[in-house]
């Protein structure tokens, strides 16, 4: 066991071994003092041997002194078990930690024997409290974890102690394979509990996604404020959550509650934000693209307007302002001259323009009322692509957002029946944005039917396919997956090579994302009888989405190993095994770093359909966080002589720098701008990556964790993922008609920031230190948690990696994560100065 | 009686009452009073879906109080713009050309990047491109052989292909006749068509051009490719030992910029190219002697083109090496200390004119008064494309009128780079930069045209692995007096 930072403990090795030779070597003489007279023979043999050990321990030959010591601290033990009693401290740190270390090995070798174990326990009890006593509460979790008891733990934590013991807890379950972490996140939800650390219990209840302990974090808590706080929180991590009167019992109070679940002031706290650093200022295209900066470039642009390039500024737009409520294409006043909103929308062609009235549903995100209000004139319109955007407007509008009106079922339900495949499209497509994570039965009930229906084509059914699988995410139901694989089962041999088709699968990963494996075996087992065109591209998005997020090592291990293969050309399913590559490692830091170097590798030896998707896989690991190793990578990719390589590098650039107005991305994707000017695929892929880059005018991030990288928000993994798989056919589906896929993204899209209320949920503004955050876990003392801190006054900006703690004591939060909305109770104790 | 609030937009109309016994069209008429919104535009949710005009209140199960949802605005509906916008995409291919501001690349057809810089170089000269429009078709003079004629043919239609495309263009035809009339260029290496020097490519089809392109009548001012390119030169050939002294004259289509440990700088380059030492039969002495010859230029052409002599044969290694170094040349070049004294005292009055003009341009206080000058003068330079021999320096007087004949001033500007990357003249890669008539700088990399910004232009002067200038043309600039 190593050695951890205890007071005690002397850093350096030399020292170290000295005192071991010390302890054991002073443990005969006590027992000389006791027993000198009454030594049995057998007791003499061990002591002439302990001498002999203590003798040759001093010995000048390192090889003699090793063999020695190591003799010599396996009898420690022993001499416990068999010997006296007594207060186990009274020798020193150095003998308990070397006894645990011991107990550890003979615990396993006598579980081999299934021999009794109660002896050892014993002494566990002891040593787990001394250790707790003693500010090593990471060694008592490591001795209980090797005996496997750690329920014992929750005897001996107090308030002095708790959180670093919770700390190590959940810092630790990263790395335990499946069952172990849920047990040890399960004992320090019972901890936090145990001390009303509500916010954290929480916080481990979402992680568990176990809604009887959410409930029971509410049943628990008596305090409406801090419950308010939950509601918050529960609201970031992007779940459909129903209050009942169990968790609060006063019907006005859970409508205000439950307002908050709902997400229906996540617009004003958003624009509160935005106006704070005064970024209301719509942006056009113009603004982000900077061509001023590129030489002649700016005073000969083309004379004639082209449909692509407008499709692109139509997304640059939809994404840099999106949810500010106004920009200077869509939302334009009407009343001038026959009207200007309308004009822009013309300027896209055929299904441009449902990319185009859709847009406005991102410009007002979250805004249902006004939302709704802008979109209901394209309702009316007689072309069928302007109604399918105004279809899929209602969706994305609705984003995240739950009303008790249900708006987006009551006026998307309608269309999903129609004649016209495109308002389909919309329609279902709205549904699946509006309601993810819902599992909402009605929709489930409509959508399932087009399924299995024979006469509808395909695209529709993948649309359906997929928004059920967005609906039921992580739910792991058997009636969608049931659908699902029929749909699949049914497609001709011609239809399973169409690009859409791979939104089947995904549709039914979705339904298990991150449920690991038991739930997702039996649906496994079905795919391997599918056509063999889809069989093996099933199989990797099954595995990777049911494993997405937990780190699990082997996985990532089988999912490299197919990476590696040397197939024949036309084989889809590498794709996927990249992409899950990412997705199962991206939770946690050490693995997501080696998941970046593997995937180096990868390039370098991988085949062309491998290579392609590697630049989706590093856009998907540093989502919103731009680290200068990838950027360079996918910079120097995006100059590649394969295209799709250098388009998915492009794109995912993009990605890496959504929502951070990174300034050398911008730079970057300037320079591809020009280097690219004739190519209209390529151009279009720059375009949509400078409007990721500049995202919500830098307010807003894609990365799907949140409360200080622990949780992982289901539908907003669901929703890149969907891009992601997208991508891996960009000509068929971004650059050919589906490009509105882009605007899944809206399931990751949310404000990067940290805003302060008062009780009454008013914005109240406090100085705050922002700074990079400091990884404490098992650090002696009460170091500091964050480093380079700058003090600014809420609501701030939190770049990835950063932690913001209160600068005031005028104040204390409600919850100890500091992200998002964080209610401020005035401190009773404080005092002016 | 049923009571609900309807929320509209952000505003909530409490209190309003429903009949269940009428059909909901009545409600609906109840709230267009409210908002104004006509009631077939009213969106109302209810479970399940839109309240129905005619749907019965007691299946729809609202209760009293309960907070119902309208969507609906009295806004115009949106109409398709009466003239339907025409996208660049449905353009047809020519016209989608022209909106980019600059013509298409050329495919590689393995190893041709040589061919494909020389190529685009040349392109930029419109004067060339003109007269090779007006070369007859059909009709070839005695004096050009089939292949020449074929060739520029071929180099006409290349030309014009690039200016109609949008996409890179495949030089197949012009690359077999090339080949045919030079086949040197066919030379294979593992089956492959080797890499050859761009120079001799250039000098070979220039040469072809000049040829092919005399006027029948032969006369010396007729050869449209001297005319663009051509520098004459004086020489005097002097031998220190006997004190003999001779003068020659001689005309060239390029100058050579000779690179040695002296020479940072196209100018000293020049000065250097332009002397030289030769072997040659002394009549006095009745031996061979060393003799110096010194040139200067006696007259200038339209498009001056300095070739760096980056290539030399090694004998120890028997390879064509090239040599590193760097020389920095500008993107405007004044050659007027290496023009004879006649030229110089012809120059003279000229570059006054322009010194003044661009004082004027700064805002100085003109020394002449001639307001209109200006205006003329792009008058005068546009007119002088069209009839591209028309205003040579060396019949300045000739014109038809005294105002607005152009004048050479011996200042040049920089217009294309052909640039060589790699360690040999047979191996590494062609690359030309062009200056479009916008003032955009363009490389044509094959068949890949891009963006360059102008200060980028200078840094192909070498010292390094990037790619560095072979060929430069500058462009004369005219003054009209």
């Amino acid at each position: 066991m190593a050695p951890g930072p205890d007071p005690n403990s002397i850093g350096d090795g030399a020292k170290r071994d000295e005192a071991t030779t010390k302890v054991p070597s002073k443990d005969p003489k006590k027992k000389d003092d006791k027993k000198e007279e009454d030594l049995s023979e057998e007791d003499l043999q061990l002591k002439q041997n302990l001498e002999l050990y203590v003798e040759r321990a001093q010995d000048p030959n390192p090889e003699l002194q090793k063999a020695a010591l190591e003799s010599m601290s396996f009898e420690s033990l022993g001499y416990r078990l068999t010997g006296s009693e007594g207060d186990i401290g009274s020798w020193g740190h150095e003998y308990v930690r070397n006894l645990a270390g011991e107990i550890a090995e003979e615990y396993t070798v006598r579980q081999g024997e299934e021999a009794s174990i109660e002896d050892l326990m014993d002494l566990v009890q002891q040593i787990v409290a001394f250790h707790m006593k003693h500010n090593a509460e990471t060694e008592a979790v490591d001795l209980l974890m090797d005996v496997e008891d750690l329920d014992l733990l929750l005897e001996h934590v107090d308030r002095a102690n708790f959180r670093r013991t919770c700390n190590y807890l959940t810092s630790a379950a990263k790395y335990l394979p499946g069952p172990d972490d849920m047990l040890v996140l399960d004992i320090a939800y019972m901890i936090y509990i145990k001390f009303e650390e509500y916010p954290n219990a929480l916080q481990i209840a979402l992680f568990l996604d176990n809604m009887q302990y959410v409930k029971q974090v509410f049943t628990s808590c008596t305090d409406l404020l801090r419950k308010k706080q939950f509601c918050y929180m529960i609201s970031r991590h992007g779940i459909t959550f129903e209050l009942d009167p169990e968790m609060v019992e006063n019907d006005v109070d859970r409508e205000m509650l439950q307002d908050i679940v709902n997400n229906t002031k996540l617009s004003e706290g958003y624009l509160t934000l935005a106006r704070d650093i005064e970024v209301m200022e719509a942006k056009t295209p113009e603004d982000i693209y900077k061509a001023h900066l590129l030489d002649g470039r700016a005073s000969s642009g083309p004379s004639a307007d082209s449909a692509r390039q407008n499709l692109a500024a139509t997304f640059v737009n939809a994404f840099v302002n999106a949810g500010f409520g106004q920009d200077k294409l869509m939302t334009v006043p009407s009343d001038s001259t026959s009207g200007s909103a309308g004009n822009w929308l013309f300027k896209n062609k055929e299904h441009g323009k449902t990319s185009a009235a859709a847009s406005l549903g991102m410009i007002l995100l979250w805004d249902v009322d006004a939302g709704l209000t802008h979109l209901d004139k394209y309702f009316h319109s007689n072309d069928n692509p302007i109604i399918a955007g105004a279809l899929l407007g209602v969706g994305i509008v609705n984003c995240g957002i739950k009303n008790d009106c249900d708006p987006a079922l009551a006026l998307l339900g309608e269309y999903i029946d129609k004649e016209d495949s495109s308002v389909r499209i919309g329609a279902i497509m709205g549904l699946g944005i509006a309601y993810a994570g819902s599992q909402n039965d009605q929709i489930r009930s409509n959508l399932s039917p087009i399924l299995n229906d024979a006469k509808a084509p395909l695209d529709v059914i993948a649309f359906a396919a997929l928004s059920l699988g967005m609906i039921y995410v992580g739910s792991c139901n058997e009636e969608v997956a049931q659908s699902i694989i029929f749909a699949l089962m049914d497609r001709s041999e011609a239809e399973l090579g169409e690009a859409l088709t791979r939104f089947l699968p995904l549709g039914l990963g979705l339904l298990y994302l991150g449920k690991q494996q038991e739930s997702v075996e039996a649906t496994a087992e079905v795919s391997k009888t599918f056509n063999e065109k889809i069989r093996k591209y099933c199989d990797m998005t099954l595995l990777s989405c049911a494993y997405a997020g937990t780190g699990n090592v082997l996985k990532v291990q089988d999912l490299l190993a197919q990476c590696g293969e040397h197939l024949e050309k036309g084989d889809i399913h590498q794709g996927p095994a990249v992409l899950g590559l990412a997705m199962v490692a991206m939770s946690e830091e050490l693995g997501l770093d080696m998941a970046i170097r593997s995937l180096e590798r990868v390039l370098q030896y991988g085949e062309q359909n491998v290579r392609r998707a590697v630049p989706l896989a590093l856009g998907l690991l540093c989502i919103s966080n731009p680290k200068v190793t990838v950027m360079d990578t996918l910079s120097r990719l995006s100059h590649d002589t394969d295209s799709e390589v250098a388009m998915s590098a492009i794109v995912s650039l993009g990605l890496i720098g959504a929502g951070t107005n990174n300034a050398r991305i911008a730079g970057m994707l300037r320079n591809l701008s020009s280097y690219y000017y004739k190519d209209a695929s390529l151009l279009f892929c720059v375009r949509i990556a400078q409007g990721l880059v500049h995202m919500g005018k830098g307010l807003l991030t894609l990365s799907p964790f949140h409360s200080e990288r622990l949780l992982l928000s289901p539908t907003a993994l669901a929703g890149i993922v969907t891009l992601l798989h997208s991508c891996l056919d960009m000509k068929s589906i971004i650059l050919g008609k589906y490009h509105y896929v882009l605007y899944f993204l809206v399931l990751a899209m949310q404000p990067r920031m940290m805003l302060t209320v008062d009780e009454n949920l008013k914005p109240i503004s406090v100085p705050v230190r922002v700074g990079q955050a400091v990884d404490v876990v098992g650090q002696a003392g009460r170091p500091k948690t964050i480093t380079g801190f700058q003090t600014h006054s809420t609501p701030v900006l939190l770049a990835a990696g950063e932690r913001a703690e209160l600068a005031t004591d005028k104040y204390i939060p409600l919850s100890p994560i500091l992200e998002g909305f964080i209610i401020l109770k005035e401190n009773p104790d404080y005092r002016e100065e | 009686m049923l009571t609900v609030s309807v929320k509209w937009q952000k505003k909530v109309f409490e209190g309003i009452e429903i009949d269940p016994t009428l059909p909901p069209y009545v409600f609906k008429a109840q709230l267009y009073d409210l908002t104004g919104v006509p009631p077939e535009r009213q969106k109302i949710m209810v479970k399940g879906g839109l309240l129905k005009d005619d749907a019965d209140w007691s299946a729809i199960g609202v209760k009293d109080g309960q907070k119902l949802m309208m969507m609906g605005t009295a806004d115009e509906i949106v109409k398709a713009p009466e003239k339907a916008i025409v996208f660049a995409e449905d353009l047809p291919e020519e016209e989608q050309a022209t909106h980019l501001g600059y013509s298409a690349g050329l495919v590689n057809l393995g190893n041709t990047c040589y061919m494909n810089s020389t190529v685009q170089c040349l392109k930029s000269v419109p004067e060339l491109k003109s007269a090779l429009s007006n070369y007859a078709l059909t009709g070839r003079s005695a004096d050009v052989d089939q292949t020449s004629h074929m060739l520029t043919v071929a180099t006409r239609e290349l030309f014009g292909d690039l200016d109609r495309s949008v996409n890179a263009v495949s030089p197949t035809q012009f690359w077999m006749i090339l080949r045919k009339k030079f086949p040197q260029f066919s030379q294979l290496q593992n089956g492959m068509h080797m890499q050859q020097d761009a120079e001799e490519c250039w000098t070979q089809l220039l040469y072809t051009l000049s040829q092919s392109l005399k006027a029948p009548t032969s006369s010396e001012d007729s050869d449209a490719v001297k005319a663009l390119f051509g520098v004459n030169l004086r020489s005097r050939v002097h031998c220190q030992e006997s004190g003999e002294e001779s003068s020659e004259t001689e005309s060239v289509y390029s100058l050579k910029c000779h690179i040695s440990h002296e020479v940072n700088h196209l100018h000293e380059g020049l000065k250097h190219g332009l002397k030289g030492e030769l072997e040659k039969t002394s009549p006095a002495l009745g031996r061979t002697a060393l003799y110096l010859k010194e040139s200067l230029i006696d007259s200038l052409p339209r498009y001056l083109t300095v070739q760096f002599v980056r290539f030399f044969w090694k004998r120890e290694t028997n390879q064509k090496a090239k040599i590193l170094r760097k020389v920095d040349y500008p993107l405007e070049l004044d050659i007027f200390d290496l023009c004879s004294e006649e030229l110089r005292k012809k120059l003279e009055a000229p570059r006054q004119k322009l010194r003044d003009e661009e004082g004027k341009k700064l805002g100085l206080q003109p020394k002449s008064t001639s307001k209109d000058s200006d205006v003329k003068m792009t008058d005068a330079e546009a007119s002088s494309k069209e009839s591209g021999e028309s205003s040579t320096v060396t019949q300045p007087e000739g014109g038809s009128s005294e105002k607005g004949t152009l004048h050479m001033t011996g200042i040049y500007d920089l217009v294309s780079v052909l640039t060589h990357k790699g360690r040999s003249a047979d191996s590494g890669h062609y690359v030309a930069w062009v200056k479009q008539e916008s003032g955009k700088w363009i490389q044509y990399d094959d068949s890949h045209p891009s963006l360059q910004r102008e200060e980028d232009i200078t840094k192909l002067s070498g010292g390094g692995d990037w790619h560095m200038a072979y060929i430069i043309m500058y462009k004369a600039r005219f003054v009209s007096m």
